[in-house]
């Protein structure tokens, strides 16, 4: 389907492992797990936030320290932490969203440090207090990362701030094309665009960025084939799922997925000084179960619906993913009442039971069809 | 040994327990007669306290969880909530809980009467994430009860800092604005005040009574755990301080006449995580080895003094350090705690169980058991099992595992 050229982002993805420890050598990079964590902070100390890459790989050190019922994306992740494949990090911050990453980052710090190792804590609601205790907790990670070096002022916060917004809003933008079918991507290559950006430094993705959204512009929208759907999840690294489900039939239409919408909207926040408009943002984002009462998220999966015009939603879950599989049956519940269909499949990380997604994903369309 | 079994327990005092349990539970449903409001709140914060003071009456699903297991009902419970789309692989008390009150509520037979329902509904932003969901789930189920959505910053203890008390702190005042206004009581801070002092006498005396555990051979071990329903449902009373006093005295005079557990005790075992609550017979398992569980990690998180002269702090405090001591949120501070008692408790060997239902829990139990042999030379043992669904809880496997162990540590001792 897709004549641009995807060439830029396909590299970064393929190639990050060799990229980053080189980036390293020139500014301190940071991991984060979560879409919670204030990336544009840590950026704005002058440092570069890389999301951490679990990935399709074999797993023995982790299942050394962790058992087996966490999800593959922690335990993956710990893996290449443990084999030394984020040697050249200076450390892991975290927004704390889900218990398991919280656990997560203190074995890495145990078993794989030394670094800044540190998770935010995060507020439930979005009062006057909340906010003022959200700032402290800013200030506290603030105070973290200027004992590594880092140096954030009004400026560069500012700076960083705008940096990002310029990011998700031409992330915003690809949705929006996607929402209206015409977005002339396959998924599997939506989601390599976005992937990319995971670790790319920011104003490099936002150029590369920039020349995908003018080459995009200047195609001639062309309709996509497939029963359009919503993907709702944590996060998805191997766009086999997207493959399988376009193989299958479908489009995806739009996506509830940590490296997908919930990363980018909003795409910036409102505040009288820097510190407030980082605030505002993540205050407002696109909600995680983890963070969430599940009534909102039914109002936000019911507005995606409208503006994409999803025929159905596809719950992909990660195994042991209890955010998202403590908020399936309400979701589905409430969307079943509206006669929205909904599929709720798991996979681990290396989608070893593809075939019988193949299949699920088939049924599934077909009885959307009918 | 059986898949669920009660425990066998020594102390006197044990047995009064099973009326303490039904006058909470009657009290419940005394209260909801009454017209006296139901908060359904999460244990393990200074909402307990807050209710008692004010006149309100408390319940804790989560403390309904471990009844359900007692009386046989978990089973049933899990599976309605499979019906709804839960997956097994979710926490147990959660899927319990959502199970109880989607099926069996209300019906005629659930023991004690069950959970009288909520007027008032606390869904917490602190604690596990399966905990914040049971909350909103139980907001949903009874949508004419008031909620409250109650912030708690998620902090390991050694990072604690004035801004994350001063926030729990207006939490707790906003907490007791809107139980003010939903209830029409005021609140009168000379009760909260003895409320909060109970409270931590209850601590106090709970400190004292796990104390006399060092002693050997130890007067209590873990199969008496029930004890703990006084610190999960009556802190902030005199039922607690009264009914521990009363244990105290009978663990003391044991210790100091030193009759032990068992007849001959050879082994000092050290339990991590929640125990199996459909079988905590498993507790008197080790006995048949000469072993007896001394000290476990859960009954530390009721380990928690009280500042009496600056009530509203105290339960501040209180709430943001309760679920990070025994959790993966306070990794250092937990696996410090687990070595200090292994060395106060004189442990042998330690049981790990990695639990299916808390992961929160389990994580950082490979590390405390390296450090547990590194630091201490104390071997453990890990077994998997599941605090509520007796389903991921292999009585095979356990004895696999467990049998060597103990005969390891039998030669060891010996």
């Amino acid at each position: 389907m897709s004549h641009i050229d995807l060439s830029p982002f396909v590299d970064a993805v393929r190639e990050r492992a060799e990229l980053l420890p080189r980036y390293a050598e020139r500014q301190k990079v940071f991991g984060w797990f979560c879409t919670y964590t204030p990336i544009e902070l840590i950026h704005a100390a002058g440092f570069l936030p890389v999301r951490i890459y679990g990935g399709a790989t074999p797993i023995k050190l982790a299942n050394t320290l962790v058992p087996d019922f966490v999800c593959p994306y922690m335990r993956t992740s710990l893996e290449r932490a443990l084999r030394g494949e984020y040697k050249y990090l200076s450390g892991v911050i975290q927004g704390y969203t889900c218990d398991v990453p919280c656990g997560i980052i203190n074995i890495w710090e145990e078993n794989a440090g030394p670094g800044l190792f540190h998770s935010v804590p995060l507020p439930y609601n979005t009062t006057e207090s909340a906010k003022s205790f959200y700032r402290e907790t800013l200030t506290e990670l603030t105070q973290k990362l200027a004992a590594y070096g880092g140096n954030i002022d009004a400026d560069s916060l500012q700076r960083s701030l705008d940096l990002y917004r310029e990011i998700r809003t031409c992330l915003l933008h690809l949705h929006e094309l996607r929402f209206q079918n015409r977005l002339a991507l396959s998924a599997s290559g939506f989601y390599t665009v976005a992937e990319a950006g995971f670790s790319l430094p920011p104003d490099v993705y936002l150029k590369y960025l920039q020349s995908l959204t003018s080459a995009l512009g200047n195609k001639e929208p062309r309709k996509t084939a497939g029963i359009p759907v919503i993907v709702s999840g944590s996060l998805l690294e191997d766009t086999t799922v997207f493959d399988l489900i376009e193989s299958a039939g479908g489009r995806v239409a739009a996506d509830d997925l940590c490296n997908g919408y919930r990363f980018c909207c909003p795409a910036d926040g409102t505040g009288s000084d820097p510190m407030e408009r980082l605030i505002d943002r993540y205050m407002r984002r696109f909600p995680c179960p983890a963070r969430s009462v599940i009534g909102d998220r039914v109002i936000r999966i019911k507005e995606l619906i409208e503006r994409s015009g999803a025929a159905g939603v596809i719950f992909v879950f990660q195994k042991f993913c209890t955010p998202h599989l403590a908020d399936y049956p309400a979701l589905a519940d409430e969307l079943k009442k509206d006669g929205i269909p909904v599929l709720q499949v798991e996979t681990d990380e290396t989608i070893s039971n593809r075939g019988q997604l193949k299949t699920r994903f088939e049924a599934f369309f077909e009885m959307i069809g009918v | 040994m059986e898949k669920t079994q009660k425990s066998t327990k020594r102390l006197a005092t044990a047995k009064e327990l099973r009326q303490i349990v039904a006058d909470f539970y009657l009290e419940g449903h005394q209260a909801k007669q009454a017209g006296k409001p139901i908060g359904w709140m999460p244990p393990m914060n200074g909402l307990i306290e807050i209710f008692y003071a004010m006149d309100l009456m408390p319940a804790f699903p989560e403390n309904w969880s471990p009844v359900c297991a007692a009386f046989g009902l978990n089973d049933k419970n899990f599976q309605t909530a499979e019906e709804m789309g839960f997956s097994r692989d979710l926490c147990g008390y959660m899927r319990n809980n959502v199970g109880y009150i989607y099926g069996m509520m209300g019906t005629a037979g659930v023991p004690l009467g069950g959970l009288p329902e909520p007027d008032m509904v606390f869904l917490p932003g602190g604690g596990c994430v399966p905990t914040m969901k049971n909350f909103q789930y139980i907001a949903r189920r009874f949508p004419e009860a008031k909620v409250f959505k109650a912030d708690l910053p998620q902090v390991p203890i050694e990072n604690i800092q004035r801004y994350h008390i001063d926030y729990a702190i207006s939490e707790i005042n906003r907490i007791i604005a809107f139980l003010t206004e939903v209830t029409g009581r005021k609140l009168d801070y000379d009760r909260l005040k003895e409320a909060v002092r109970l409270s931590d006498q209850a601590c106090a005396l709970w400190d004292e009574i796990m104390a006399y555990r060092r002693y050997k051979p130890t007067p209590l071990s873990a199969a008496e755990i029930g004890l703990m329903f006084v610190m999960v449902t009556r802190q902030g009373t005199q039922i607690a301080v009264d009914y521990l006093t009363r244990v105290r005295d009978e663990v003391r005079e044991r210790a100091e006449r030193e009759i032990g557990v068992i007849a001959d005790e050879k082994i000092r075992l050290y339990w991590d995580n929640i125990p199996l609550w459909y079988n905590l017979g498993l507790f008197n398992y080790f006995e048949r080895f000469g072993g007896v569980v001394v000290a476990e990690t859960y009954s530390a998180a009721w380990s928690i003094r009280l500042d009496v002269d600056k009530p509203i702090e105290a339960l501040a405090m209180k709430s943001l350090m309760s679920y990070p001591m025994v959790s993966c949120v306070s990794m250092k501070r937990r696996k410090e705690m687990v070595l200090r008692a292994c060395r106060d408790y004189s442990i042998d060997g330690a049981i790990l169980h990695s639990n299916k239902s808390c992961l929160p829990i389990t994580l950082g139990q490979m590390d405390i058991e390296r450090a547990l042999q590194e630091e201490l030379g104390i071997s453990s043992v890990i077994i998997e099992a599941d605090h509520m669904d007796p389903r991921n809880f292999s009585i095979a496997q356990f004895e696999e595992r467990v049998n060597p162990f103990m005969e390891m540590l039998l030669a060891r001792t010996s």
